[in-house]
């Protein structure tokens, strides 16, 4: 499918331009005044913080929001924005969203023409599967997709359900416009959130591919995937543009790049760890032998007091695995697990766990906090012992108000008041309540697994800061994640682990060496 | 940073939750409805009338704050009017054989239900909605069995003057559940206890991360709604003087109506006894008023069916609206 | 050869349709059981007729409701447009005559299209909803009916028997069944369901108009209970419904449940749904024909039924769902 001789005249022919766009949502401007140009053949990133405007963005360019203004250039005329996702697949444009994409109760071939079953699908007698069914293998096969066009969507891996969606994407643009052109965009919000190391790197490896056909939007937190593999890049900050980059010709660093999505200069690089050796004294945690079938296999080793310790590895290496059993969120089967002394039953749910002074909190916002609840009662309920009057034991407000406002100040979330209802702050301050309520729990130890998931850089910053105080007190810590720059700056020692079993247990500069940083 | 959302508060002292809007339209709707009825009809709120009101309201009112526990920890309790029944049957059936140890007898009887419903619900993970509709229907064949089908008089006077003896110009079970009413509302709003439980609502997951024993309080919260569901039977027989296995048939669609246009939402984590004092008020007096005026049981059960739809509506959270995805 | 390939083909046929509906294997225990205990009178043309009635009973009351479980609603209205369907064909009889009977799938289709406006505009949760409109429009034929049950007249030819044995409701369900499956798996309407009972917010991405698909919904529900109710009218006895009796409400409800509808939404429906009720008929009548006294019957019927339902609910740990 080498056509790059025939579009060799029309590289770098604009495919999307977008111009003044602003979108208001109530009172805030979510988008101001925003131009974008999109050419063939490239993978343009947009780039910013949390709550810059980047999704919203996307959703204008596929027809999800209407902007209040905005020209959109099509031939040289100005023509509307389109009014859905299929008026804008017959432009040519079609996005795979962050999450919610998925529909897991659909087989794939449902999936895959979601929407534009009309092109040619439907008829009096109900919908051709047959045919549906066959398009499918079609376009699995394209995609090098490894699984069966009746599966269910629940029963995928995610890595699968996220090349499906992009192969969704891309068939509605063909199924909308009726024949396979080179004028497509496809826009990515996100797409490797849920995703390990090695399955971005397919997906890259995938895209970069691709990009002969088709151009891409690619919308991202992760610096790296921008400094490597983007043509041009967007930075949108409070719904303004504020900055653009040619990858290819200019020379422009990660920090260069974070300050301006900030706004201002970083407080500390990421690559410093505070370390007081000192500290490390008596054991807190002790694993010998613990083995969870089909998960992980005689892990040994010890946490002492004001330790970081890193569990580092690929896929299915039983990371995850492993701190959850020790959270207490699933059981072990055998081994043993000690914790300052005391020996752990292995089906222990987690508040016994966390009596037993072991805390948990990973970056799934999800099931951390209570989002209908203002940041002061978060921050409470797991410090109830701290809001109640003596005798008899009922809550006080007056306590409640004073550890909130404490918190609030010392962690920066940035909120107008500790009663703002969390559901409406954005993902980086949310997880600054989840880590503000652990600094005042301070558990003997912490488990953190992801903390920092898909987090924006300034409040990754702020809540590494945080973590590293916490440690410099006392906390001892675990941490499993997949950012090997995050194992550097918060750990000590790392764990390697690869299909279950521990490997090697090295230390901080060891690791640096290992994964060439 | 800009931050993009209208920034939705909740103040922390008690008495700024109540001004919101959706706690003054409940309590505004009872106001109207009074008025209406009292215009209708004189005898409302007369003394007479006000005995009758209350009569309505008491038992009603002792079931709904053990079920607003229940909701508001996010489950369903579909057996609280059998084990009402159950109770109120127990007492009028073996007073003679057991004298007053039929109180405490019912009393546990109904506690052991409701820790049957936590069991199945929080150890055998079924869901509440199906264990609770469940056991509701083996409480109502041990009913009729028991019973025989017949209806049954209470004729001890001592006992029935657990409800109907008279301080003040109203009937005992006035106070009765005026005081645990209060007991509910303290226990939800004030105490740990009751903060876990609207955690467990809010976000169950959250709330087992945070230290709360999830299956503990689920069990213990079923033992308090079977609690106050006994205790309801037995005063309820005790105002009546009579029962049988027919009693409380319509009881479940007004019970939940009144908790939720009250305030306290089915999903959980929201709302309390102090809301739905307003929603039984609400429900109940309707009923009451409608009865007054002499209108038959076809209108009083298809008005409080449009004053169900009316009294949600109303109190949905309009600023909410948008977020939400309803089922 | 050919003879073992057919074979194996067929049984994996059978385990797989066992995978994907577990009630078949209550099903077929229960109806063992009973063959075994109460062999001449359960396995008699008798018993088949009564269950077959049993059948047509509950399938037509959960049929409007399956359709609505798979976007995740709850549709309790279905047992009042057939009380008050029943009442209004009364009321009218005396002016229009046979055609009277329309009046019912008229109010079902204007029901459910209310509701689905009301649900998806107003924003009330489906529970609360049909639940009040379900008392109110039972107020309502309380008021019109004063309470006394009124046989209405030439009808008869719904229940006059055509084929021995077989009820002719079952017969005249039939058609009503075949539509409603087709429509639930045969079309996009069907798979856009599913997608907005499984991810709601997803479908809407994809392009789906969710709130009118919501309204189409609860039409086509009303319509199914509205036509079911002709023949119900007639089956359940011929005259205007008096008494409003839970388990009318809740068995149809259980049995979309035990066939394998997620109260969640998002798979089932119709075709599910049919399993169950034949699963719940069998058990009815094997529970009938044994000695146990009525009352007793109910509640064997509500501890099966606890058994059965913890069997199904863990299907529903599919998604992960917290149900709470």
């Amino acid at each position: 499918m080498n056509q790059a001789g025939s579009s060799n005249q029309n590289y770098n022919q604009t495919l999307l331009e977008v111009r003044h766009v602003t979108k208001t949502f109530g009172s805030m401007k979510a988008l101001d005044d925003v131009s974008i140009i999109v050419k063939r053949n490239e993978v343009i990133g947009v780039v910013g913080e949390n709550g810059a405007g980047k999704t919203t963005l996307m959703k204008t360019l596929v027809g999800i929001h209407e902007p209040e203004t905005g020209e959109w250039i099509s031939n040289n005329k100005k023509v509307s924005f389109p009014k859905g996702p299929r008026e804008a697949a017959q432009r040519g444009i079609s996005i795979v969203y962050q999450e919610k994409g998925v529909i897991p109760s659909l087989q794939v071939y449902q999936f895959l023409f979601l929407g534009h079953e009309n092109q040619g699908f439907c008829s009096p007698f109900g919908l051709k599967k047959k045919s549906m069914i066959r398009e499918a293998r079609k376009i699995l096969a394209e995609f090098d997709i490894k699984c069966e066009e009746t599966a269910y969507m629940f029963e995928l891996p995610l890595a699968t359900q996220k090349m499906i969606e992009i192969a969704k994407a891309v068939l509605s643009i063909r199924l909308e416009q009726n024949i396979q052109s080179d004028d497509s965009i496809i826009v990515l919000d996100e797409p490797t959130a849920p995703l390990t190391i090695e399955q971005r790197q397919e997906l890259l490896k995938e895209i970069c591919r691709m990009k002969k056909n088709t151009s891409f939007i690619f919308v991202t937190h992760i610096m790296q995937e921008v400094m490597e593999h983007m043509d041009r890049v967007y930075v949108l900050r409070d719904g303004k543009l504020v900055k653009h980059y040619n990858m290819t010709n200019e020379k422009v660093t990660e920090e260069d790049l974070t300050e301006v999505i900030i706004g201002h200069e970083l407080l500390r690089t990421q690559g410093e760890a505070i370390q007081e050796a000192s500290l490390f004294g008596t054991t807190v945690l002790s694993v010998k032998e613990l083995s969870k079938k089909g998960a992980f296999y005689n892990i040994t080793f010890t946490l002492n007091k004001g330790e970081c310790i890193g569990i580092f590895g690929p896929e299915g290496s039983g990371k995850s695995e492993v701190i959850k059993a020790l959270a207490g969120i699933i059981a072990y089967d055998s081994g043993s697990l000690t914790i300052g002394g005391l020996k752990a039953k292995p089906r222990d749910s987690a508040h016994i766990r966390l009596s037993n002074g072991v805390g948990y909190f990973s970056g799934n916002t999800e099931i951390e906090l209570l989002h209908d609840w203002p940041i002061r009662k978060n921050i409470s309920l797991l410090n109830i012992e701290k809001i109640t009057t003596k005798y008899p034991k009922l809550l006080s407000f007056r306590k409640e108000r004073q550890l909130a406002q404490h918190i609030t100040k010392e962690i920066r979330i940035k909120t107008p008041s500790i009663n703002t209802i969390v559901s409406t702050l954005s993902g980086g301050n949310k997880q600054k309540v989840t880590v503000g309520k652990w600094v005042e729990k301070s558990p003997k130890v912490l488990l953190l697994e992801d903390p920092t998931k898909g987090i924006d850089v300034g409040s990754r910053a702020d809540i590494y800061e945080t973590i590293l105080e916490m440690k410099k007190k006392g906390t001892s810590m675990i941490l499993v994640g997949d950012d090997p720059k995050e194992y550097i700056t918060l750990c000590d020692r790392i764990i390697l682990m690869k299909k279950g079993v521990i490997q090697e247990i090295i230390s901080r500069t060891k690791f640096m060496e290992v994964v060439k940083l | 940073m800009k931050i993009l959302h209208k920034h939705k508060q909740e103040n922390g002292s008690l008495w700024h939750n109540l001004y919101s809007f959706s706690s003054i339209m409940p309590i505004a709707t009872a106001f109207l409805i009074i008025l209406i009825f009292q215009i209708i009809n004189p005898a409302f709120l007369s003394s007479q009338g006000r005995v009758t009101l209350v009569y309505s309201m008491s038992y009603f009112l002792i079931v709904a704050c053990g079920l607003t526990l229940v909701i508001m920890m996010g489950s369903f309790d579909f057996s609280v009017v059998s084990v009402m029944k159950l109770s109120a049957l127990i007492c009028v059936l073996y007073i003679g054989r057991f004298g007053y140890w039929v109180i405490p007898l019912s009393l546990a009887i109904s506690m052991f239900f409701g820790f049957i419903n936590g069991v199945l619900f929080a150890k055998l993970r079924i869901p509440s909605f199906m264990a609770t509709l469940g056991i509701s229907v083996v409480l109502d064949g041990i009913s009729l069995l028991i019973s025989r089908g017949f209806l049954h008089i209470m004729n001890d006077q001592l006992f029935r003057s657990l409800s109907v003896t008279f301080f003040a110009g109203l009937p005992t079970i006035f106070y009765w559940a005026i005081a645990f009413w209060f007991i509910s509302t303290f226990l939800a709003l004030a105490t740990p206890f009751g903060r876990r439980i609207y955690a467990i609502g809010g976000n169950a997951k959250a709330a087992a991360l945070s230290g709360i024993n999830i299956d503990r309080y689920r069990i213990i919260v079923f033992i308090i709604s079977g609690f106050m569901s006994g205790l309801a039977g037995i005063l309820y027989i005790a105002q009546l003087g009579g029962a049988s296995s027919e009693m409380g048939e319509q009881l479940m669609i007004p019970l939940f109506a009144s908790v939720v246009a009250g305030g306290t939402a089915l999903k959980g984590g929201v709302g309390g006894p102090h809301r739905t004092l307003i929603g039984v008020v609400i429900i109940t007096w309707i009923q009451a008023g409608v009865l007054m005026m002499g209108a038959g049981r076809g209108l009083q059960v298809a008005l409080m069916g449009a004053i169900a739809i009316v009294m949600t509506l109303a109190t949905v959270d309009r600023r909410d609206a948008s977020n939400r995805i309803v089922k | 050869m050919k003879l073992k390939q057919t074979l194996s083909t067929i049984a994996a046929f059978i385990i797989d349709l066992v995978r994907k509906n577990p009630v078949i294997i209550i099903l077929v225990a229960l109806f063992l059981l009973f063959s075994i205990l109460y062999s001449e009178q359960f396995i008699s043309p008798i018993n088949l007729t009564a269950t077959l009635r049993q059948f047509v009973t509950l399938m037509l009351f959960a049929t409007g409701p399956s359709i609505i479980m798979i976007i995740g609603s709850l549709d309790l209205s279905f047992v009042g447009i057939w009380m008050l369907g029943s009442t209004l064909l009364w009321v009218l009889m005396p002016y229009l005559g046979l055609v009277s009977i329309l009046v019912i799938p008229l109010l079902g289709v204007t029901t459910g299209f209310i509701l689905g406006i009301i649900h998806t505009k107003g924003k009330i949760p489906s529970f609360i909803l049909t639940l009040s409109v379900l008392v109110t429009y039972w107020g309502v034929t309380s008021m019109l009916t004063k309470g006394h049950p009124n046989v209405v007249r030439g009808f008869s030819f719904i229940t006059a028997r055509l084929i021995p044995r077989i009820p002719t409701p079952f017969i005249l369900s039939i058609p009503i069944i075949a539509v409603a499956v087709f429509i639930v798996t045969k079309t996009k309407f069907g798979t856009y369901l599913c997608a907005i009972g499984s991810n709601e917010e997803g479908a809407r991405l994809a392009g789906i108009p969710v709130d009118w698909y919501k309204i189409i919904a609860f039409t086509v529900s009303g319509a199914f209970s509205g036509v079911g109710s002709m023949i119900l009218f007639q089956h359940l006895g011929g005259s205007t419904p008096v008494v409003f009796n839970m388990n009318d409400l809740v068995r149809p409800l259980v049995a979309i449940i035990l066939g394998g509808t997620p109260m969640v939404g998002g798979s089932g429906g119709p075709q599910r749904t049919i399993l169950g009720v034949i699963t719940f008929s069998i058990l009815y009548r094997g529970l009938y024909l044994s000695p146990l006294i009525p009352q007793v019957i109910d509640l064997v019927v509500g501890i099966v039924l606890i058994i059965a339902i913890v069997l199904g609910s863990r299907s529903i740990q599919l998604k992960g769902v917290d149900i709470k």
